[in-house]
């Protein structure tokens, strides 16, 4: 059997929200440790990790390891009903193969919503090492983003051990950004060897906007025309760390 | 079938190909465009008036070619509609509308159905299209709440399975023009109408019963009609009589923006289907050819976006004065595109074509399509062409390729259009390219490239 409290409904929503950017539907991987989630996008071009352990729950039961997977949209269809002072009851109907849904607060409200067969598929994490390091508020990574996109399609990176540069070019216009310790714009920054690199605004744009709604720290880890490594921080021990491919302008 | 121009076909295939700079010799026409840039004519298309003249220059130009003489010496008519109808734009909301009618008797469905056109030249389309004698007759498109007998009349024939024996009298002999435009298919002489009999008509009940059901939504019904198997043009036809929708909302769609809505209504709801199907494996390259249109599609194994872009080479009916070739193309991401797409009609035609044939293997993909136009196309001869193109296009048999490269390549390889155009235009083509794999770093491990 599989049962999870959530203590802030909102919290799950906004959870699921950010992994919805990149998949429709989720394969959830339950053991008595946690809940773990780890999927690529469609076109293979990003990746989330995604991490709750027992410890994050209010209350958690798994007594056997489970897939449970659902398409995303429906689960966040009802999610959203769920006010702040709410909590979240997450149960697994093993025999008739349905999630079970309760919100508690004035109202007690019990949703049902149907599960998809998993897919078997372990996907394995990336394995790199990073050149540059940035910590800072995900409010301020998420304001750079939007000033990117008034002007691009793309975002660029560039570290050095003083700042970080953050510049957005189309065939027009241009917008150019920079950060460093010194003016409060970062946390942390650490930058073993310069590095630069490129990335699609597209997906940049929709993971940092609704990570940042989970957590007011995110650390950015790259190196030139290498991934990037977006980790959003939770408070509870709680994970959620975006992958994504650099864009590598040839012609 | 009438014969009565004024220039042969010989000649003007000629002017269209071998001498397509007397456009711009012309002194007149000359001035009309001198100075302009080579994409203003692209991006109007005698629609939007960039050139500040009242009406585009191009299309006077070629409609004054198309000239017809001693057509219909009187001002009866007596044949048989294939039924066809038109509703005019200019002046709305108060339209044009009315029947359209050759001179004879017999089968005539071909001449007002584009379904049956592949194959036929641009000649014989215009052939089929200036046969049809054109009766008009004001109406406000809010007169479909309670229809004229004039208005229940067409919209009887537009219900009508098979050609429907007519009678028109019109007030003045039709004057012999041709209407071009880039969205709808060519429509040939008119005259004010004054009275029309039409003999029993055969009604398509399947039409029928929508047009009776006043409480289903225009796309609904519009999207029921596809899935019934009724032509799309047919569902054009009477979507444009306003036939369809909840009794309050239904008025008169002029023919050209019907067309459009119509094909942009069924392919969004096949895409909301295809959406929910797997990806393709492989790579898939598609080409055709047809009336000096090229087009190739190439298909990524990747979820759901569309583009489409057209290259319009020098001395081609919008790009006359160019002199390399004009591209232009939209695209939409997986959610969708909210903007009307800047190459108009063709862009939803083309997405129609494409998301049936999806919808067939039960499959998506990320799809780019490319069109070259070369000067052998002479005359736009509405979006029904590159619809039909385009559904041909996707019979063909593909070639399959491991890489998008590969695929790219075989894609171009039969185009006259540089590579770096067609990368410089297309968001696919670059954004593939370019864009990393998250899945090429997950097994060896690897070193930054510092």
């Amino acid at each position: 059997m599989f049962k999870a409290v959530v203590q802030d409904a909102r919290i799950w929503k906004n959870l699921l929200t950010a992994i919805s950017t990149l998949i429709e539907e989720a394969d959830f991987n339950t053991t008595s440790e946690g809940l773990k989630l780890r999927s690529m996008d469609p076109s293979h071009v990003a990746m989330v990790d995604f991490e709750w352990p027992k410890g994050a729950f209010e209350e958690y039961v798994c007594d056997k390891p489970t897939d449970i997977r659902v398409n995303l949209s429906t689960m966040l269809k009802l999610l959203k009903r769920g006010k702040s002072d709410e909590s979240l009851e997450m149960a697994y109907d093993e025999e008739n193969k349905k999630v079970n849904l309760t919100l508690k607060g004035k109202i007690l409200k019990k949703f049902t919503m149907p599960t998809l067969e998993p897919v078997e598929e372990e996907v394995p994490t990336p394995k790199l090492s990073f050149s540059a390091r940035v910590k800072l508020m995900s409010e301020t990574l998420k304001e750079i983003v939007e000033d990117s996109e008034t002007v691009s399609d793309n975002i660029r990176f560039e570290a050095n051990p003083d700042k970080l540069l953050v510049k957005a070019s189309s065939e027009l216009s241009n917008v150019s950004m920079e950060l460093t310790k010194t003016d409060g714009a970062l946390l942390e920054l650490d930058v073993k060897e310069t590095a630069a690199a490129t990335f699609n605004l597209n997906y940049l744009g929709e993971m940092v906007k609704a990570g940042s709604a989970t957590s007011e720290v995110v650390a950015l880890e790259f190196s030139t025309n290498m991934p990037i490594r977006l980790e959003f921080e939770m408070a509870q021990q709680g994970r959620l760390t975006y992958y994504m491919a650099p864009r590598i302008e040839t012609e | 079938m009438l014969g009565m121009r004024t220039i042969s076909w010989a000649d003007w295939i000629e002017h269209g190909t071998t001498q397509p700079s007397g456009l711009i010799r012309d002194r007149n026409y000359a001035d009309l465009v001198q100075n302009r840039s080579s994409k203003i004519c692209l991006a109007c298309r005698g629609s939007k008036m960039l050139c500040g003249k009242a009406k585009c220059p191009v299309v006077v130009r070629a409609e004054a070619l198309v000239k017809f003489q001693g057509l219909l010496d009187k001002e009866l008519i007596e044949g048989s509609t294939p039924p066809a109808v038109f509703v005019g734009r200019i002046g709305y909301p108060k339209v044009h509308i009315g029947p359209m009618i050759p001179p004879f008797y017999g089968n005539t469905e071909i001449l007002d159905t584009p379904e049956l056109w592949m194959g036929k030249t641009i000649e014989e389309v215009l052939d089929y299209r200036v046969s049809l004698i054109r009766g008009k007759s004001r109406s406000h498109i809010f007169e479909v709440q309670k229809p004229s007998k004039l208005l229940a009349t067409l919209q009887e024939l537009a219900m009508g399975s098979r050609p429907t024996q007519t009678e028109a009298v019109f007030t003045k002999k039709p004057r012999g023009v041709v209407l071009l435009s880039e969205d709808m298919q060519p429509f040939g002489p008119s005259a004010p109408l004054k009275s029309l009999t039409v003999s029993d008509i055969a009604v398509d009940r399947r039409i029928e019963r929508f047009f009776y059901d006043g409480d289903l939504k225009a796309s609904d019904a519009i999207f029921s009609l596809y899935k019934d198997g009724v032509l799309v043009t047919r569902i054009q036809r009477s979507f444009s009589l306003g036939m369809y929708g909840t009794t309050a909302r239904r008025r008169l769609v002029p023919t050209r923006w019907g067309i459009t809505s119509v094909d942009s209504t069924i392919a969004s709801r096949l895409v909301d289907e295809v959406k929910h199907m797997p990806t393709i494996d492989e790579y898939l390259v598609y080409t055709f050819e047809n009336i000096g249109n090229i087009y190739t599609a190439i298909l990524l194994p990747e979820k759901w976006c569309f583009e489409w872009i057209e290259a319009w080479f020098p001395k081609t009916f919008w790009n006359p004065h160019g002199s390399a070739p004009e591209l232009m193309g939209d695209f939409e991401p997986y959610e969708g595109r909210t903007a009307y797409a800047n190459v108009g009609g063709c862009y939803y035609s083309a997405k129609l074509a494409l998301a049936e044939k999806l919808k067939l293997e039960r499959r998506q993909a990320s799809s780019l399509i490319l069109r070259e136009i070369h000067p052998e196309y002479i005359l736009p001869v509405g979006v029904w062409n590159v619809r039909e193109s385009v559904r041909e296009l996707l019979k063909t048999k593909p070639a399959k390729f491991d890489t998008f490269e590969k695929a790219l390549s075989q894609a171009l390889s039969v185009m006259t259009t540089p590579r770096k155009s067609w990368v410089a235009e297309s968001k696919m083509i670059r954004g593939t390219l370019f864009q990393r794999k998250i899945s090429k770093y997950l097994t060896q491990p690897t070193v930054y490239a510092g």
